[in-house]
């Protein structure tokens, strides 16, 4: 009996916990004058995907979504690459200066968007960077590095030396005991990281919003904030975008919750 | 040669932390006792003109009281919230409260962008699900502007955003239930405690160190979040529901005045700077106790 109320309330918290996403998803399946009607209604027989193609050929959201992608992606292997140096150099190195180092690593983390974003749009103008894919994934790159370093360094703490030592002893130089030892045991670790990297630049928005102003580099976060002042009417593709763009995220912590979760609560406590 | 490896190995990072950190510091420093305009270029030497400037403008005064309610109320309501669902998930109903949890972290998962979005969609003052239940409930006249109410705006991107943080004190709190050893329960059980005496004795002074971190945690977060503000009333309406992220948005790239951006981004820094040496201060406590 306890355990039949404790579900029923379970399923009703589930359902106002994801009232929002319920309601753009439906949105998203409607015609645009069953969107636009009183008493609004779940479901309705005219629901399509018709919406979701219509976003593709009348909005922008092609090149957005690729725009997306390319950031996204690069990004996250720019992190990874710059990002397992320095952890490789914290964690199997002792020198002079490290918890500085590390320091201004964490302190970096910390750093409020609003409080720097004049001076990259200022930078990013004079060199030609601004509105370009690039200079947005530098900048994405640049914000992702110290949260990746810290978790990096966390994962090859957790490989034993011993390994490593044999390796050097067998004739290893240091770099390729990195690649040859250090990187294979630590793919898993490493692929969690590239995760966490992939939907931080995916997500963001600030950034992408203040430093980009043509269509041909917007990413599909900053087509579907800006949607307000632009696409008023049309709320059935903005939802589609908004359904379509949530997906990646979903999919990726559906498949691998635990190491999330792990990484959410080891992540406060860096 | 082997000496210097570790510093090479570091530069890469190093350069791009100067690129995000020093640098702006540096020139957001310079930019603002200047009078810099992103239309007319830099004008030279204006001393402390532009802090003056933003001292004595009451919407600096007023986006300063929402975002301190914004962080500091939306904080204090997500970490209650987030307590509630780990309890609830914390009675161990085995699957069911897998899928619970998993359903339950969704709005932490998603882009702020979409959460801002599907708000302001539900919140719609003519097609949203929201006024449509409310009005049929007799709560409110039909076409109530939540969003476009000066009284209501700041208060409706608070819940959204409450919305989108408690999964994370959720996710920690459950963290920290499942730490509580077990033998405090059965003995005070013995003992004949109540529930109620058992949670406040033994759960809460249990969960004090996640509770500051989260705290001070989710302060900060709040404090810097333009995503949720800006997807969803931008300030608006009639800068009722600004904050200081947005308005460092609305100086520098609507009224072009990057100088007096620059001077705001400091005054934003130094609070945040203060909040970040609370936040280390706790960590650093909670590992040496």
């Amino acid at each position: 009996m306890k355990k039949a109320l404790l579900i029923s309330l379970m399923v009703i918290l589930a359902l106002l916990v994801l009232l929002p996403f319920l309601w753009t998803f439906s949105t998203s399946l409607k015609p645009l004058n069953e969107v636009n009607k009183y008493p609004p209604e779940w479901t309705s027989v005219n629901m399509s995907l018709k919406p979701y193609s219509d976003m593709f050929f009348y909005l922008p959201f092609s090149t957005y979504t690729l725009n997306s992608l390319i950031v996204a992606f690069s990004s996250t292997i720019l992190t990874l690459l710059i990002g397992s140096l320095a952890a490789f150099a914290f964690s199997r190195f002792q020198f002079a200066g490290k918890n500085v180092f590390l320091l201004i690593f964490l302190l970096s983390q910390m750093l409020p968007g609003a409080s720097v974003i004049i001076p990259l749009f200022q930078l990013l103008q004079k060199v030609g960077l601004y509105d370009t894919r690039l200079g947005l994934i530098l900048v994405h790159t640049a914000f992702l590095l110290p949260f990746v370093i810290w978790l990096l360094y966390g994962f090859f703490l957790a490989i034993p030396r011993d390994v490593e030592d044999a390796a050097l002893i067998d004739g290893c130089s240091r770099m390729q005991a990195l690649r040859k030892v250090i990187l294979p045991l630590a793919l898993p670790g490493m692929g969690a990281t590239a995760l966490f990297a992939f939907l931080g630049s995916w997500n963001e928005f600030f950034f992408a919003l203040l430093l980009t102003s043509s269509d041909s580099t917007k990413t599909i976060p900053v087509g579907i904030g800006l949607f307000v002042g632009e696409y008023l009417d049309v709320w059935n593709q903005m939802a589609a975008a908004a359904v379509l763009f949530s997906l990646p995220p979903l999919i990726l912590f559906m498949f691998t919750r635990k190491t999330f979760v792990k990484g959410l609560v080891a992540g406060a406590y860096r | 040669m082997k000496k210097s490896l570790p510093y090479l190995l570091l530069v890469p990072a190093l350069l791009f932390t100067v690129f995000v950190l020093v640098y702006p510091l540096v020139q957001n420093l310079i930019n603002s006792v200047c009078d810099v305009s992103m239309i007319r270029g830099s004008n030279g030497w204006v001393g402390l003109h532009n802090y003056e400037r933003i001292f004595n403008d009451t919407l600096f005064w007023h986006s300063f009281r929402n975002t301190a309610i914004y962080a500091i109320v939306g904080t204090l309501l997500a970490l209650l919230v987030g307590l509630g669902f780990a309890l609830l998930l914390n009675m161990k109903l085995g699957r069911i409260s897998s899928i619970a949890s998993f359903l339950y972290t969704i709005p932490w998962v998603i882009s702020p962008v979409v959460a801002g979005f599907a708000w302001k969609w539900i919140l719609n003052d003519r097609f949203g699900i929201v006024n449509y239940w409310l009005a049929s409930a007799g709560i409110v006249k039909l076409g109530t502007s939540w969003l476009g109410d000066p009284g209501t705006a700041l208060f409706c991107v608070m819940l959204a955003r409450i919305w989108q943080f408690y999964p994370f004190a959720m996710v920690m709190f459950l963290a920290g239930l499942q730490t509580i050893p077990q033998e405090q329960y059965e003995a005070a059980a013995v003992d004949g405690a109540t529930i109620v005496r058992r949670f406040f004795y033994i759960t809460l002074p249990n969960l004090k160190s996640v509770s500051s971190v989260l705290l001070v945690l989710g302060v900060i977060w709040s404090f810097n979040d333009f995503n949720m503000v800006f997807v969803m009333t931008r300030g608006g309406p009639m800068n009722s529901s600004m904050v200081l992220p947005v308005l460092v948005r609305e100086l520098s790239f609507v009224h072009f005045d990057l100088g007096r951006g620059s001077a705001l981004s400091i005054v934003i820094f130094v609070l945040l700077v203060s909040l970040s040496y609370l936040y280390l201060k706790l960590i650093g406590g909670r590992e040496s106790a």
